[in-house]
Parts: structure tokens; C-alpha cells; sequence
């Protein structure tokens, strides 16, 4: 564990490298939520929704706020699969899977808290109504953290079934486009998963993609009550003990029919 | 018991090629590795060559418990490498000159203390080995300088240092040469011949330079098409090669070259006359009696045929 431990310090540091993306992910992420806020108002001034104005913005701004987290974006990991430098990790007495949960983890983990901090400051400063308001109460805001950590997890179990796959395919575009596209869509990224009508909302909030962001904003806003905690908390570590299960199984399929080719 | 025994390895890889025509393609079975058999005592220095493609790396990457062969048994130190890979890693180190195990965007102590802490070395001994081959290595200069501003002579060293941690007691060398200097080449080699001397780690080279196992390694095992041809010392290997000498000579002025049987090769650069000829059948000295008579010798140099030249003609010989 101790091992895990370390490879998730050392990509944590990495990160630290990078204060140039941070910058430029922090402006990118302000100006996609400025036009969703903007677009939303826009609608609610025509028609309003049966969801508060005030809840959409700071499901927005969270969105942008943890938007790291979503999509598969250690192309190292991918390249060494491609590259054949995996042969190195495959020479360290650790568990490939756990090695790169831990890598997975720390990227998205720290990648988007660096992003996370600033855009917190940013968008409480907006005026009511554009902006981020505060948690419901503070047990509320307790839940939606730990329903955050767990929804990470679950999808940092995904994405690692994308490198399993990698490892077959060798040519990860093909499943993280669709990976992307589905995270996106049913993460509520691009459209608040509140807005969805009712009947699609009872099926997309049980998938995986809902779990790390949508679940735990709709605790924060109190559109999920504390009492609905225990539900969710415990639908996210199913997903997650489900998909590191099977991430589990075909990277050690994989691992086996694996080929290393040239020098 | 030896420390590593390897039997009857076979290993075979599919290759897809387009057809010409068409959007099908056509499925070919290509044998890396057929009946391979040898083994390596402890301590040894093996070399392992071939040509391109000849499955020397297939057979590292099956030795250091990567790749699982399709036939045939392996034991290192007592362990089968791919069905005990953990726990057979751990006593292993692999340097593959053309890939990275250090962490491009960070400081390679860094990258260091991550593989003490994945080899779970203990900190006394982390330290005792990090400074012998910091010393060893020179790495003193910049072990906190991130790997992608350093040389391609520096990040050669700085793997083999990240590969030696953990003191393993077998060494996989694959390449470690390639695109170095003569000078760092030169201290890499007195560099692995200490570790063999002072640790006893087990070492098999794989390398293209044959300057670099004549350097090293007092057993050489070639590889070609998948299987084992030669296994032994180089220079018996050589020797049966080694049919031809080469002499250099250059006169004072403008002589005539005597006429020299057909065996002996001629060519020509500037003032130097080149001979490549086989001794046994125009023996040397009377080589040189003829070409004193033509005229007053300058400088005359003779050398042995060029190591490469030996392997490209055991190559040929063996139809690789």
C-alpha cells in the first residue's frame, strides 16, 4: 500500500509541474461557465424551470469547477501502452492495476483542485443568480465531499477499464470518444442532469457517469435530502467495487496475451 | 543448480499485413523463439547477440517475467519469472536503452526515492547505494535536475542507477550503449565489470556493439531466426571467422604496388595502400618481402579484421 502510496505523491508533484495548464484551464473553465450561466438565464427568463435559478449556476460552476476529474487525460499512461514502456512497469514488483489507479487518482485529484480553489473564489464573487451559493447546511456539505471522493473513485475505475482495453486495442481514441462523449452527456457537464425530464432522470442518475459530479452537487444544493445519503453514498461504492472488479479481471486478461514489440 | 535454466522456449507472435488489394488481411505466424535451451550460473557476464529481429528481446522480456512464452520452462533463482512476476521483479533490474523508467518532468532523485519506496529498500541501504553509484555514475552533477534536460550520456546512466537501486542480483542490459560516447561508453562498461566483480549480480547483455561484449563478456550466446547457434567464448567464435588481416602501407614516393596473387583485396586512399589478405594463403612475411622490393616503405601498419566485419560474416554464414 505504502508503494500506491508513493506513485500517488509522486504524480501529485508532477502535477505541480504544470502551474502553466492550471492557468489556462482555470480561464477556459470561466468562460464555458459564464455562457452556460448565461444560456440558462436566458431560459429561465422565457420560461422558468421547476429548479431554482440559483441551484443551476452553482451546479454550473461546480461542473467547471471539478471538470478534470472528467475526462480521461494522462496521455502518459496511454503512450507508455502504446510505446511498449510498460515493459518497465511490468518489471516493479507492484500491481499494474493499483500502480495506475494511483497515477489516475492523483491527476485527477490534485489536477482538479488546483483548477477547483481559484473558480470557488471566482464564482462566489459573481452577483446572485450568476453565481456559486453556498451549501445547504454543513452536513450537507460533508456528504456531497465524501459522495465527491467516492464518485472519484468510481470514476477513476472507468477510466482504467479504458486502459485495459488500451491494452488490447493499442489505439485508445476510438474508446475514449465514446467514453468521453457518454461522460459528458450523462455527467451533466452539458446539460445540468436537473434539466433532463423525469422519466430519463430515473435511469441516468444510477449510471456510473452520474456518480462523481451530479450526485454529489445534488447534495450540496439540497435537492437531494440528508436522508438520501445513505442511497447514494452506497450506489456509488457499488459502482465502484463493481468497476474495479471488472478493470481488475481484463487487466489481468490482458496482461497475459500481452506484446511488447521491437528492441 | 544454475541461476537461471532455460528449456525448450518457444514463443510465437501473429502479424497482420494489408493485402495489396482489398481491405483483408492476411495473418502471419512468426516464430521469436523456437527450443531454446541454455544456462547461466551466478556471477556470470553473458553476452547475447544476433541480428535484428533474431528474438533477443523476446527472451529478455520472458526472462524478466513480462511476456508468457507459449512453450518450454524457465526458472530464475527457483522462480518461473511470469507465473511469480511480483515476487521475481523484486530481485531483478532491467535497463532497455530505448525506453524511460524515470519520470521525465521531475528531478531523477525523485524518481529515485519513488523506486526505493516501490522496492521497499530499506533507507540505510538506499542511502549506501545511492551514494556508491552516484560516485560510480557521476551523477553528482544532476541528481536534481528534471530527466528531460539531461543528455542522452547522462539519462543512459541515470536509468542504470535507477535499474541498481534495489541491488538485484541479476541484471538485464538491453542496448545500454546505444547513442553514447566514446568516453561515457568506456566508463559504462568499467562501471558494469566493478558491479559484476564487487556484488556478483548476474548480468546478460544484449547489444549490437561488439566492442561492447568483447569488453564485457567472457560468454557470448548468438541468436538468430529464434534459435541458439553459438554458444561460448568470443574468441573461439571468432577464430573461425577470423581468416583475414589487413596491412597498410605507405611509401616514401610514388612507388609501384607488385602484382599480388587475386586473394589479396586492394584498395586505395590518398597515400595509403590497403591490403586485405587471408594469411594462410599468402603468409605475411612474404607479403611485406614483396612489397619492400617495390620501394622504400614509409609507415606500414597491420591490424586485425574488424570485429563487426567477423560478425557480419558469421551472419552471413549462418544465413541470418
Amino acid at each position: 500500500m505504502k508503494s500506491y502510496l508513493s506513485v500517488f505523491r509522486m504524480r501529485w508533484r508532477m502535477e505541480l509541474q504544470y502551474r502553466g495548464a492550471v492557468v489556462g484551464g482555470f480561464f477556459c473553465q470561466v468562460f464555458f461557465g459564464l455562457i452556460l450561466v448565461a444560456l440558462y438565464r436566458a431560459l429561465y427568463q422565457s420560461k422558468p424551470q421547476a429548479m431554482p435559478i440559483a441551484s443551476v449556476t452553482t451546479y454550473v460552476w461546480l461542473q467547471q469547477a471539478f471538470f478534470r476529474m472528467l475526462l480521461a487525460s494522462d496521455a502518459d499512461l496511454l503512450d507508455k501502452i502504446r510505446s511498449g514502456s510498460i515493459a518497465y512497469d511490468l518489471c516493479r514488483p507492484l500491481n499494474l492495476y493499483g500502480y495506475y489507479y494511483a497515477r489516475i487518482l492523483a491527476q485527477k485529484l490534485l489536477g482538479s483542485l488546483m483548477r477547483a480553489a481559484p473558480m470557488f473564489i471566482f464564482a462566489a464573487l459573481l452577483p446572485a443568480g450568476w453565481g456559486l451559493s453556498a451549501p445547504v447546511s454543513l452536513s450537507a456539505l460533508l456528504v456531497s465531499v465524501a459522495g465527491l471522493l467516492l464518485g472519484l473513485c468510481c470514476v477513476c475505475a472507468l477510466e482504467n477499464i479504458t486502459m485495459a482495453i488500451t491494452m488490447r486495442t493499442l489505439d485508445s481514441r476510438g474508446v475514449q470518444a465514446m467514453l468521453n462523449l457518454l461522460m459528458m452527456t450523462f455527467s451533466g457537464n452539458i446539460l445540468p442532469l436537473t434539466l433532463f425530464p423525469d422519466s430519463w432522470q430515473k435511469v441516468i442518475t444510477l449510471l456510473p457517469y452520474a456518480q462523481l459530479l451530479d450526485a454529489p452537487i445534488r447534495l450540496y444544493t439540497g435537492e437531494w435530502p440528508l436522508s438520501e445519503a445513505p442511497r447514494v453514498l452506497a450506489l456509488q461504492a457499488a459502482w465502484t467495487i463493481a468497476l474495479v472488479g471488472l478493470g481488475l479481471l481484463l487487466w489481468k486478461r490482458h496482461q497475459k496475451k500481452l506484446v511488447i514489440q521491437g528492441g | 543448480m544454475p541461476y537461471i535454466t532455460v528449456e525448450n522456449l518457444d514463443k510465437h507472435f501473429i502479424v497482420r499485413k494489408k493485402r495489396e488489394k482489398g481491405l483483408l488481411r492476411d495473418k502471419t505466424v512468426i516464430q521469436a523463439l523456437q527450443q531454446v535451451s541454455f544456462s547461466v550460473e551466478r556471477g556470470e557476464l553473458v553476452g547475447y547477440i544476433g541480428p535484428n529481429g533474431a528474438g533477443k528481446s523476446t527472451t529478455v522480456k520472458i526472462l524478466s517475467g513480462i511476456l508468457t512464452p507459449d512453450g518450454g520452462s524457465v526458472q530464475v533463482g527457483g522462480r518461473v519469472p511470469w507465473k511469480e512476476r511480483r515476487e521475481h521483479v523484486r530481485h531483478i533490474g532491467v535497463v532497455f536503452g530505448q525506453r524511460s523508467q524515470l519520470w521525465w518532468d521531475v528531478p531523477i532523485l525523485d524518481s529515485f526515492s519513488l523506486l526505493k519506496e516501490i522496492y521497499r529498500v530499506p533507507e540505510n541501504d538506499y542511502r549506501r547505494r545511492l551514494d556508491a553509484l552516484t560516485d560510480a555514475l557521476q551523477l553528482g552533477d544532476f541528481l536534481r535536475t528534471p530527466l528531460r534536460l539531461l543528455s542522452l550520456g547522462q539519462r543512459m546512466r541515470a536509468e542504470l542507477c535507477g535499474s541498481l537501486l534495489h541491488g538485484p542480483e541479476l541484471l538485464f542490459l538491453d542496448e545500454p550503449t546505444i547513442g553514447l560516447d566514446a568516453v561515457s561508453k568506456l566508463a559504462l562498461r568499467d562501471f558494469l565489470k566493478e558491479e559484476n566483480a564487487r556484488n556478483g549480480t548476474t548480468v546478460l547483455l544484449t547489444t549490437h556493439d561488439m566492442e561492447d561484449i568483447a569488453a564485457l563478456c567472457p560468454r557470448v550466446m548468438v541468436l538468430g531466426h529464434g534459435k541458439k547457434l553459438y554458444d561460448g567464448a568470443l574468441p573461439d567464435l571468432l577464430s573461425r571467422y577470423d581468416t583475414q588481416r589487413i596491412l597498410t602501407v605507405r611509401y616514401d614516393n610514388g612507388a609501384v604496388l607488385p602484382e599480388l596473387p587475386d586473394s589479396c583485396v586492394v584498395t586505395r586512399e590518398a597515400e595509403d595502400i590497403k591490403i586485405v589478405y587471408a594469411p594462410d594463403q599468402m603468409p605475411t612475411a612474404q607479403l611485406i618481402s614483396r612489397l619492400q622490393s617495390a620501394g622504400t616503405i614509409r609507415e606500414l601498419t597491420a591490424q586485425p579484421q574488424n570485429i563487426d566485419h567477423l560478425i557480419a560474416a558469421m551472419y552471413r554464414e549462418m544465413d541470418l
